[in-house]
């Protein structure tokens, strides 16, 4: 399903060479519902990153769905993201002068998707995440917790194979960061597999596995 | 697994830019309004640059490279015109290189000249057709380098000698097809030969010939082309003698002719030797300035626009940075987001040039109202919406282009 | 406080300086296209004799062909008079002063061999014309009154003839040789160059003044050639030069200096009678219809300013106003980009005015740049119009005290106008949206 081995990431900058991933190796499968704890620098973005595709690597191979992504292109990385991944951001990352509809459209325009096609999935997204009723509402008219349903139902839109979520509980109080929780086992239930970088032991106790990054390597506890 | 089928047209994300431009109405509707006044200054300069050029490209008639003309004013007690005239003009008809020369009363495109009325019927209440008038020897067609094409010229025993002050006319002359369908509308040019037309009212003059083309003295009159010759040498103080010579000597019999004009006389002085291209560059040169200008206007204009295009493109890719992160995560590849700042700015131009179309027409109104020019042809219109059209999308590029690089981890990596 | 925001202006110069120096450059570029125009319509506009233009008149008379009028305008009187009106007016001696006046030319014959004879042209006047037009002068003074009406060989000469006739010494009393004739020196003129050249527009209202002034009188003696425009609606009865003289061809310009509001009515009155009784004698076929035009009411219908020079104008305002909605936006943008710190100096207790204080101030800040160097490109600006059109707009293209004044008013007006909307946007910026994360 998703199979990293030996992957390594170098950050070049003018001073420094930071080695944020050195011979990281993971295997998630099918269904899985990954959460990903440790501390601050250790490189759990940088992994969630380049499992997103969001960033390249710089040795080790990477087999997403079967299939090497190592040298894909720009434009096939696009579109392997658009087709199979879906994304959680801490800081929900929603379109500001965007309504909730539009927002949850995004994806699914860079999909191909007609237009009826994209409504019957909007609002059946918005509809699980509880908020089909605020389809014309801006994403400032909305507190910190919808905001981040909206970005979930953003993320499960178009039916991706992955979900991926960074630390999607830290910018909500424990009681909005449960309901979330709860929206991603629902999720997780569902057939979608989900990897999950949190801060949050609670949380993360209640995936279905745990694994530790510390130094840019995998510790599975 | 689920799999839907996606569909394989381009999607162009109207609605959602077209509502969030509503909500950022001001950036949009400046650059709109830009973008107008812009195509405005634009289109109406450019058919301003093309009128007056056409102006300048008119024919005058004459051999405008090899043609010059000099002024000799005689100012001793025993200054005899006629004699001068006449020795003046076989020499100069005499030299190497001189095609013709002759005594005018005016030069073409010189801005200064003789005008007068020509009537097809006797009498103070017919109207009358104004006409330049350029007063010629017989050897006045072949010095103006002008064709008969209908009639004949002046014979050397038509030519009259005209004093200061005097009111009457010769009974022949030579006008320009143009000037003949002025005065007879309704027939053929060639069938005017021989017609009597009547100047100062009253006076008849009989048209002996017709020539092709020969512009005025003043190069703004709307009836530039009306010009008639009348067969006379004067007998002024000051004359002005015009000299057509071979390709290349102009320049080299200008002097020439000077030193030998001032050297046989001392009775008279020689002033104002200019050839016909310097006069024309004098007499357009207000045309000329204009275009100049007009044109220095649209290039910083066009530039001042499209800096201020590509000021708020970048700014607006800076402020989204998050924005186009998201989206590339998203699954956005490069060249969307491209396409979305240039379909953006597409829109956005859109409602720019159409304003701009009814705005260049209200200024060339206005134009057409207060000075006079032309009404716009209408193919200026939409060219120049497609030329903004075309500077509104090289201008947003390099910001596409930029924020096309935006890496897509962006949206991880900023809170 | 407003040094305190004249160095936040140029800390926040600092951090955009492209943008910055965008919103500057379109300032400037707007500043010095409007005021290159400006100012050559203001210099063609200007009024070329302040003190007493509204008590000089040109004076119209329709004296023109009875089935067609002077020209297709209603109002259309003949530009100039014919010599035997403006003559008759003269000597009328109806006004405090009046010349009627003409150009002409001659040539000067310079005693001595080594200069060269050489061609001048001539004012022709009645003695008042130096008197009611104010005419500086270096050496002697006008002819007197008996020169007119004697026909008198004297000439008054313009300082550049002198210095080229006579070296520049006082050369009153001298002996000069003009069209073959003896002159005598009786006066010559400091520089004296009226922009514009208002008692003879149809001849040029930019050119320069005349080389020679002599009596009006002399020109039926000396048979002066017309220099100027002349317009004939009926050709002259007879030959020879004062058949020309005396025919209904205009040619010669008629001022008057009539000092208050009474002398001019009574000059008006004089004026209809005086073409009634000419009417009497069977001349003057259209309707009684005169006119008298103060200096600036001449200038505005004899149309002075250019039209490009206007169309220019109007031209060069669009494009200002292109530079400033330039400007708009990219203030805009600039004070989007710093909504955070707005945001963050209403939270510790900034009141809005202070926000709206420290944006204007920044703006005009920007518009004083941008006019500063909005003035050296209208320099650049003139400098060009000086090349494109060449010598004879020399005085027209010249940057004064007022007009300086002018461009930069209308960069601070303008910059502070463009900067209102941004600033007002600025300071309603909710302190709590921009605490908020997201
Ligand atoms: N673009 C970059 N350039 C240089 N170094 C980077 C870059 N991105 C990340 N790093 C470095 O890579 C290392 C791993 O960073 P990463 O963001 O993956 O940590 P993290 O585990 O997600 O931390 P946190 O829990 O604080 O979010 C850090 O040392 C970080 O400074
Ligand atoms: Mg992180």
């Amino acid at each position: 399903m998703l199979k990293m081995t030996d992957v390594k990431k170098v950050f070049r900058t003018d001073l420094v060479e930071t080695h944020a991933l050195k011979d990281f190796n993971l295997q998630v499968g099918e269904g899985d519902f990954v959460a990903v704890t440790g501390p601050s620098g250790s490189g759990k973005t940088t992994f969630l990153n380049i499992a997103g595709l969001l960033e390249t690597f710089d040795g080790g191979t990477y087999e997403l769905d079967g299939q090497d992504v190592s040298n894909l292109n720009d434009k096939h990385r696009s579109q392997l993201r658009n087709e199979k991944i879906g994304f959680i951001f801490q800081g929900f990352n929603l379109i500001p002068d965007l309504n909730l509809f539009d927002n949850v459209d995004v994806p699914l325009r860079y999909r191909g998707f007609n237009s009826a096609e994209r409504k019957k999935r909007i609002e059946n997204s918005l509809e699980m995440v509880g908020l089909a009723q605020r389809m014309k509402h801006l994403p400032s008219q909305l507190s910190g917790g919808q905001q981040q349903r909206v970005a979930i139902a953003r993320a499960l839109a178009g039916e991706p194979r992955f979900l991926l979520a960074d630390e999607p509980t830290g910018n909500l109080d424990t009681k909005m960061a449960n309901s979330v929780m709860e929206l991603l086992k629902t999720i997780n239930d569902a057939g979608t597999t989900i990897i999950m970088v949190t801060h949050d032991a609670d949380l993360a106790k209640q995936a279905r596995r745990n694994i530790y990054v510390r130094d840019g390597q995998v510790s599975e506890l | 697994m689920k799999q839907s089928q996606p569909q394989t047209s381009t999607n162009w994300e109207l609605g959602p830019i077209l509502r969030a431009m509503l909500r950022n109405k001001v950036g949009a509707i400046l650059i709109a309004l830009q973008i107008a006044i812009t195509m405005t200054i634009i289109v109406n300069s450019v058919y301003i640059i093309v009128e007056r050029n056409k102006d300048m490209q008119r024919d005058s008639g004459i051999d405008n490279e090899n043609s010059f003309y000099l002024t000799s004013v005689g100012f001793g007690e025993n200054f005899n015109v006629p004699n001068t005239v006449e020795e003046d003009l076989t020499m100069l008809r005499a030299l190497p290189g001189v095609i013709d020369a002759i005594q005018t009363n005016a030069v073409p495109n010189s801005n200064s000249g003789w005008s007068m009325g020509l009537k097809t019927q006797s009498g103070v209440e017919h109207d009358a057709v104004g006409t330049a008038v350029y007063m010629v020897d017989d050897h006045g067609v072949n010095a103006l380098d002008v064709e008969i094409i209908a009639g004949e010229n002046f014979a050397p025993s038509d030519i009259s000698l005209r004093t200061v002050g005097q009111v009457d006319w010769p009974n022949k002359t030579i006008i320009t097809k143009a000037m003949a369908e002025n005065l007879f509308p309704d027939i053929n040019y060639a069938d005017v030969v021989g017609k009597t037309v009547y100047i100062n009212d009253i006076d008849p003059m009989v048209v002996v010939g017709i020539i092709d083309k020969l512009q005025a003295p003043w190069v703004n009159w709307s009836n530039v082309e009306n010009v008639m010759l009348s067969p006379e040498r004067q007998s002024f103080k000051g004359s002005r003698y015009f000299i057509r010579t071979e390709p290349g000597m102009r320049d080299t019999l200008m002097n020439q002719v000077e030193e030998l004009l001032a050297n046989s006389n001392n009775q008279r002085l020689i002033k104002g030797m200019r050839s016909i291209e310097e006069t024309r560059e004098r007499s357009y040169r207000g045309h000329t300035a204009m275009i100049k200008i007009l044109t220095t206007v649209m290039v910083i204009l066009t530039i001042v626009t499209a800096l201020g295009i590509v000021g708020l493109a970048s700014f607006s890719v800076n402020q989204r940075k998050k924005q186009i992160g998201t989206r590339r995560a998203l699954g956005a590849t490069q060249g969307t987001i491209i396409r979305y700042f240039m379909f953006e700015n597409f829109l956005i131009s859109s409602i720019g040039v159409l304003l701009g179309a009814v705005l260049t027409v209200i200024l060339n109104v206005i134009l057409v109202n207060a000075f006079g020019l032309d009404r716009l042809d209408w193919f200026y219109i939409p060219i120049g919406m497609l030329v903004l059209w075309l500077v509104g999308q090289a201008a947003v590029f390099g910001p596409a282009k930029k924020a096309a690089n935006i890496p897509p981890a962006l949206a991880t990596r900023t809170v | 406080m407003f040094n305190y925001y004249i160095k936040l202006a140029f800390k926040s110069f600092k951090r955009n300086p492209i943008l910055s120096l965008l919103m500057v450059t379109a300032i400037a570029l707007g500043i010095g296209a409007s005021m290159t125009t400006i100012t050559v319509n203001y210099l063609m506009s200007a009024n070329p004799i302040p003190h007493k233009s509204e008590q000089l008149f040109h004076i119209q008379v329709d004296s023109w062909d009875p089935n067609n009028p002077f020209n297709d305008d209603d109002d259309a009187l003949p530009n100039q008079l014919t010599w035997t009106d403006a003559t008759n007016l003269t000597h009328a001696k109806k006004a405090l002063r009046q010349s009627a006046m003409s150009m002409s030319g001659a040539i000067i014959e310079p005693q001595g061999s080594e200069s060269k004879p050489f061609e001048a042209s001539i004012r022709l006047a009645y003695t008042d014309f130096f008197a009611m037009f104010d005419v500086p002068f270096l050496y002697g003074g006008p002819w007197d009154n008996n020169s007119d009406s004697n026909r008198e060989q004297v000439v008054v000469l313009s300082k550049r003839t002198n210095e080229s006739v006579f070296g520049g010494e006082n050369s009153i009393g001298k002996d000069i040789v003009i069209a073959g004739r003896h002159f005598q020196v009786v006066g010559v003129i400091d520089t004296w160059e009226v922009m514009p050249k208002f008692y003879d527009v149809n001849n040029g209202p930019f050119n320069e003044t005349e080389e020679l002034f002599m009596p009006f009188s002399l020109k039926e003696d000396l048979e002066l050639p017309n220099w100027g425009n002349n317009s004939c609606w009926k050709s002259p009865d007879g030959e020879g030069y004062a058949a020309f003289l005396r025919s209904e061809c205009i040619n010669t310009q008629m001022w008057v200096e009539l000092p208050n509001a009474q002398a001019e009515a009574d000059y008006l009155d004089f004026l209809n009678n005086y073409v009634r009784s000419q009417k009497e004698l069977g001349r003057f076929p259209r309707p009684l219809h005169n006119r008298l035009n103060d200096v600036m009411e001449w200038m505005e219908r004899q149309e002075v300013v250019e039209e490009d020079a206007k169309m220019m104008m109007w031209l060069s305002f669009m494009f200002l106003l292109v530079c400033l909605l330039n400007t708009i936006g990219l203030l805009l943008a600039k004070f989007t980009g710093k909504s955070s710190e707005i945001g963050l100096r209403l939270a510790v207790g900034a009141s809005k005015a202070d926000v709206f204080k420290q944006h204007i101030v920044e703006t005009a800040c920007i518009g004083l740049v941008g006019g500063v160097a909005g003035l050296g490109l209208t320099l650049v600006g003139l400098q060009g119009i000086k090349s494109l059109y060449g010598d004879f707009v020399d005085d027209l293209a010249t940057l004064d005290a007022s007009m300086i004044v002018v461009a930069l008013v209308i960069a601070l007006v303008s910059s502070i106008a463009a900067g209102l909307y941004p600033t007002w946007r600025a300071c309603n910026i909710s302190p709590a949206s921009q605490l908020k994360n997201q």
